[in-house]
């Protein structure tokens, strides 16, 4: 029988896996570690491809291996290499031709993909994209060439992202929004007032409240796009950020628990010994009410990868969790943050707000004002590191709540 | 291999001239002299901080170069390595100016050069033998100095008083 073996297998080549990986190398100099990856392209920083749709990086400026903490040696990473099943029985994965692959140790972090809503019909057209991979990207990139006006279905920072991009190239864009405002994972709609008008100074239409229901194309590829308002926009190229959901089919018939995503314990670890799981795949718990929770975020792919490593390296490493909101990124020229608890309406917390012409705070502290759980800034983000510390280690706040709420919040007042 | 230095800091000396934010800032100009460095534009910043905390103390605040640190592995872009001789660095023509850095870092001394868009942070000033902040400092409140040299140091200082305070 066709069958390889490694002491570690990673499926999965993304921000969990390739932090996984060289976390293992730093305390494994010889365990032979084999990465799985499904996509056609070596390990890339997938937040960068906006960029290559807006024609101003190439994939190989993208890669992970040999850059920043992605140093590590010896690590076998296979491309177009999807696995099919597990045999947790027999300790090895099976790929879609067919053969296997042993492990010693196995982490499942196969992220997630777009979620492409059932109920708009013809999203099969071309011209449609969910951006996810660089694959989708090249094809907008192509695609662009013949885009006047592309119509982005959804509010959040991918279509944003992917809406900036298109921008710069002198396309037309219209943003399609449900929520009342752009956003709205991660701030309310009142608090994202500054960035909503830079946004439509940037030039980007936004409509809100409404929803698209088909996808009109013909052999070009996509036309128009129908909306519940009984308009139709028409438009050479649809971009859906809907938000996604893990992939986790790959399971069906094994034994390992999965509710939603992958369950893992505070220990990174699967339902099964020897197994591990992190990144979007993974159900992991909110430190601040231990609620669980799945994200979609690179830098908590990083974090839960790094100590999915760990572990797997026999470095036992108890993972704290993570913030359901965590960003942070500009947009238009306005740079922002929201993290912890920042939808508050109907919630018994204390609230403190501060809007300039040019910067907005809203910071949350819980009922009794002693803790902070969640804090977003707009226009200035001077110091939201500590904001998240504060956050994070569920530090009382009783000795600094003034300049916290002022945002003249330093290091020096954690000192003493 | 000797083991590298660090800047160390000792708050109880600092009484916030902030000598060391304009040597920094010059060292960071393109012209490196005081007079140049204020008709630069962009006017070059300061990477280190000097914060005041009630009731009189002044804080001297500079990138730890963390053991583990935040910054490196919340990177969206692989900007941020950390080199031989541990100096973790921002490499600015990859870094694309998203934050995550600052909103990770929980000292709060990564900045945010607005005109380039680009993170800022110590760099330990790769072309000096001493950085910039260390050798303006008038009071011996920045040290530059290995780990083991600098404990060494606070210990003999510690025992010295332990003495004193013995009546010896």
């Amino acid at each position: 029988m066709n069958q390889q073996q490694s002491q570690y297998v990673i499926v999965g080549g993304s921000a969990a896996g390739m932090a996984a990986a060289h976390a293992i190398r730093e305390k494994d100099p010889r365990g032979k570690i084999t990465v799985l990856s499904a996509e056609p392209d070596a390990p890339y920083f997938r937040p960068l491809i906006p960029f290559l749709v807006a024609g101003k990086k190439t994939p190989a400026e993208m890669a992970m291996t040999g850059c920043g903490p992605y140093t590590g040696k010896n690590i076998v990473i296979q491309t177009r290499a999807r696995v099919a099943s597990v045999d947790t029985t027999a300790c090895c994965v099976v790929m879609e031709d067919g053969t296997r692959h042993g492990y010693k140790k196995i982490l499942f972090a196969t992220g997630s993909r777009p979620y492409v809503p059932p109920d708009i019909e013809g999203t099969d057209a071309e011209g449609v994209f969910a951006l996810r991979t660089l694959v989708d990207a090249r094809e907008m990139a192509a695609r662009r060439e013949r885009t006047t006006h592309a119509v982005m279905l959804g509010g959040g920072l991918l279509n944003l992202k992917a809406a900036f991009a298109l921008l710069e190239k002198g396309v037309r864009v219209t943003l399609v929004v449900y929520s009342p405002e752009v956003l709205s994972q991660l701030m309310e709609p009142e608090d994202a007032t500054l960035i909503r008008r830079a946004l439509d100074k940037a030039g980007l239409s936004i409509m809100t409240g409404v929803a698209a229901t088909g996808i009109i194309a013909d052999a070009s590829g996509v036309t128009a796009v129908a909306l519940d308002n009984g308009d139709t926009l028409a438009c050479q190229m649809v971009c859906i950020g809907k938000g996604v959901r893990p992939n986790v089919e790959f399971l069906a018939g094994s034994d390992v628990a999965v509710d939603g995503g992958i369950v893992a314990d505070r220990y990174t670890g699967a339902s099964l010994p020897d197994t591990y799981t992190a990144g979007d795949v993974a159900v992991t718990y909110e430190p601040v009410t231990g609620a669980p929770i799945m994200t979609a975020l690179w830098t908590n792919a990083v974090e839960m990868g790094r100590c999915a490593g760990l572990n797997m390296a026999g470095v036992k490493t108890v993972y704290t969790g993570t913030f359901g909101i965590l960003n942070a990124t500009q947009v238009a020229d306005e740079p922002f943050v929201s993290m912890g608890v920042v939808h508050t309406t109907g919630k018994d917390c204390e609230i403190y707000q501060k809007a300039t012409s040019s910067t907005f705070r809203k910071l949350v502290f819980d009922a009794n004002g002693t803790r902070l759980i969640g804090a977003v800034l707009v226009g200035d983000i001077t110091n939201a590191g500590l904001y998240r510390y504060v956050i994070r280690e569920k530090m009382d706040v009783a000795r600094f709540k003034r300049p916290l709420i002022d945002h003249t919040l330093h290091y020096g007042h954690f000192m003493r | 291999m000797s083991q590298p230095k660090e800047i160390f800091v000792k708050t109880d000396r600092c009484m916030g001239c902030r000598s060391c934010i304009n040597a920094c800032a010059v060292e960071h100009s393109v012209s490196k002299s005081l007079f140049g460095a204020i008709a630069e534009n962009p006017r070059p910043k300061s990477r280190l901080y000097v914060e005041w905390v009630s009731p009189d103390n002044k804080v001297p605040l500079v990138c730890r170069h963390c053991e583990d640190a935040p910054c490196m592995y919340a990177c969206i872009s692989g900007a941020i390595r950390r080199d031989a001789d541990g100096v973790v660095r921002t490499d600015t023509d990859k870094c694309i100016g998203c934050w995550t850095c600052v909103m990770v870092c929980p000292y709060g001394v990564i900045g945010r050069h607005l005109e380039e868009h680009k993170a800022v942070r110590c760099d330990r000033c790769p072309d000096r033998d001493v950085p910039a902040c260390v050798n303006a400092c008038p009071t011996g409140a920045l040290v530059y100095q290995t780990v083991p040299a600098y404990s060494g140091a606070v210990r003999q200082h510690a025992s010295r008083e332990l003495l004193k305070a013995e009546g010896g």
